[in-house]
């Protein structure tokens, strides 16, 4: 276990390194922080809650940048080595194709992780500057932020474990916006009068990430009480799926054939 | 010797001139005269491709400002026109809307929020289109984001041109007060919609007993609630509805259209301190009374000074003299300012309205029955 931690390791730092080099990831950061600090200018159009919609606006950058920094970096990151043929290099050490594609999508995780953090002080810095409230709640909903990041990144990591960039990125973008509708295709799903619909709908939602889980956005701008164990629940749902995605991944990828 | 190629000295900067057998040399220091010649045609040709190149991109600039030129000005001929007139298939079904934001529903309030709020902006009107354009839009907003505060109060102070807004807004209000239970302010408005538009005073009193109960609630909530059950709504009442909305709102036409209706009960209780003089002028001189002055005369005048026909509010420099008269079409005392008595507690054309809206509520039960 140790030892495998220690081939995986410096692969991720590798891919963090690799992934630090992405003039793209500059781009969607330079975006986001951008939009963080406009948002001070459009809620300036309203003459009640501004602060609310400057905090809604932030956020929303941060959740949407990231994903597009999870999926777009991350898509081309197994297909790059493959297509530079690096990857037999390493693969011809004594690393594991389990090993490699963990090391990738912990390296990728590292890098958006990272960019939460700087979307996130982005954040307080507007926040504080514009005298809006910052509590425990935000911190949660960050931090939620984040876990759901790790599910997108497995995601991400899944698709290009088999496809090329190009689809894989339209899966994962596909998989995001699924999981953000799954709870209401459960429920619209439920007021079918087939029973066939209604169990359909309920195999989807279960199948489905709900992504929603690690939505408390609104709660925090609102100063809303978000429980402890509300925050515990979707990290541990969190965990768990993202290691159902990566176990598929590891299966499928021991199976590619890479000539 | 023939010329296939030339450059230039990276050092030097001059043309080098490269023969077939690939020696260069520079230009300076070329002796034979076909060779200067050649290396002149050269120097003539890199010229001219430099002007070539030059002119090339100042053509391509000019392209680039003329077509930015030819874009702004049709630009300019489509002005862009106000939402609420691109149809109200503008504004999404609040359930389709909160389906496609895919979590980002707070943000997609925010933006159907900055519309209601333009589209009241200014010196614009509020038809009764625009009033349910409104509504739709607060609908949306209220949907995708509920724990939003200020939209539900917006809703019940810009759509009330007909019924049918003043209810859409009661629907929004109550929505507030669902999400919202502990702040009094939705409650107040509601009852203020029943009480004012509706003429709803047993439904505003109820709601403004639910509202009493509340933290920070005034304390004339109580005493407000029981004088609409016991249906002497008057001109005090209708005053401190008027002066607590004042209060909170914070749109300037909205606060003036209450400063004025405010005004407007100020010299009707200054009416009707008259007309009660009046009354007792009759009593004690057996006739009624010729000019509203005849009020401060005699030996034991019934009014020390007849009070100003004007609102106090209003500056000097708007004051235009007005005086108090008897109306001879209905023989009231009434201020010239206005020409016309505030009746009950609402303005005569709102209370027209409300009992317009109510005349045909009876008649469409009736037709329904």
């Amino acid at each position: 276990m140790t030892r495998s931690l220690q081939r995986i390791w410096p692969i991720a730092t590798n891919t963090v390194r690799e992934a630090i080099r992405h003039r793209l990831l500059y781009t969607l950061l330079f975006f986001a922080v951008t939009m963080i600090g406009v948002a001070v200018l459009i809620a300036s159009l309203s003459y009640v809650e501004g602060e609310r919609i400057i905090q809604d606006i932030g956020l929303a950058s941060i959740r949407l940048f990231s994903v597009g920094i999870a999926i777009f970096v991350g898509i081309g990151l197994i297909h790059g080595e493959v297509d530079r043929r690096t990857i037999y290099t390493i693969l011809a050490k004594p690393v594991t194709r389990a090993e490699f594609l963990l090391g990738k999508f912990v390296g990728l995780l590292l890098t958006v992780w990272l960019q939460l953090l700087l979307m996130g002080l982005a954040f307080v810095g507007v926040s504080l500057l514009v005298g809006a409230p910052l509590d425990l709640g935000y911190a949660a909903a960050l931090f939620l932020v984040g876990i759901e990041l790790m599910v997108i990144v497995a995601v991400a990591t899944l698709f290009s474990s088999f496809s090329t960039p190009m689809l894989s990125a339209f899966f994962t973008l596909g998989i995001y916006a699924l999981g953000h509708l799954s709870r209401n295709l459960y429920f619209l799903g439920q007021e079918a009068d087939v029973e066939n619909v209604r169990r359909a709908a309920t195999f989807l939602y279960r199948v489905l990430p709900d992504l929603e889980t690690f939505n408390v956005s609104i709660q925090a701008v609102h100063g809303l009480p978000i429980p402890a164990t509300e925050v515990g629940w979707a990290v541990l749902y969190g965990l768990a799926y993202t290691t159902a995605l990566l176990s598929l991944a590891i299966y499928i990828f021991h199976r590619r054939d890479l000539e | 010797m023939i010329w296939v190629s030339w450059g230039r000295d990276a050092g030097s900067g001059r043309v080098l001139a490269r023969d077939l057998g690939g020696s260069s040399r520079k230009a300076g220091s070329w002796n034979s005269t076909g060779g200067t010649e050649g290396l002149r045609v050269i120097e003539e040709g890199a010229s001219r491709r430099r002007r070539a190149r030059f002119l090339r991109g100042l053509l391509g600039l000019g392209v680039g400002f003329l077509a930015l030129f030819v874009a702004d000005a049709v630009h300019l001929r489509n002005p862009p026109s106000a939402q609420e007139g691109l149809g109200d298939a503008f504004v999404p079904d609040p359930a389709v809307a909160d389906l496609a934001s895919l979590g980002f529903g707070a943000v997609v309030a925010d933006f159907y929020w900055l519309q209601a709020i333009q589209a009241v902006g200014g010196d614009v009107r509020i038809t009764p289109e625009l009033g349910a354009h409104l509504g739709k839009l607060v609908d949306v907003v209220t949907t995708l984001n509920p724990w939003v505060d200020h939209p539900y109060r917006f809703a019940g102070i810009w759509m009330t041109q007909n019924e049918q807004n003043v209810r859409t807004a009661n629907r929004l209000l109550r929505r507030g007060i669902e999400i919202h239970p502990g702040d009094w302010r939705n409650h107040y408005y509601l009852g203020f919609n029943h009480f004012f538009y509706l003429l709803e005073n047993a439904e505003a009193a109820e709601v403004l007993e639910g509202a009493s109960q509340l933290p920070n609630a005034p304390r004339y909530l109580p005493r407000l609630a029981a004088r609409l059950k016991s249906e002497s709504a008057d001109l005090d009442m209708a005053s401190v509805f008027l002066q607590e909305l004042l209060r909170g709102t914070q749109g300037e036409a909205a606060r003036e259209s209450y400063r004025s209706a405010l005004d407007e009960i100020e010299v009707e209780q200054r009416a009707r301190q008259l007309e009660a003089a009046r009354v007792r002028f009759r009593e004690l001189e057996g006739r009624d009374i010729e000019a509203v002055d005849e009020l401060t005369r005699g030996a034991k005048p019934l009014v020390g000074e007849l009070p100003s026909p004007e609102p106090s509010s209003l500056p000097a420099s708007l004051r235009r003299g007005s005086e108090w008269i008897v109306d001879p079409s209905n023989n009231q005392i009434v201020s010239t300012y206005y020409g016309r008595r505030y009746q009950l507690h609402v303005p005569a054309s709102d209370r027209e309205r409300a009992e317009g809206w109510a005349r045909e509520r009876e008649l469409r039960e009736a037709a329904g029955r």
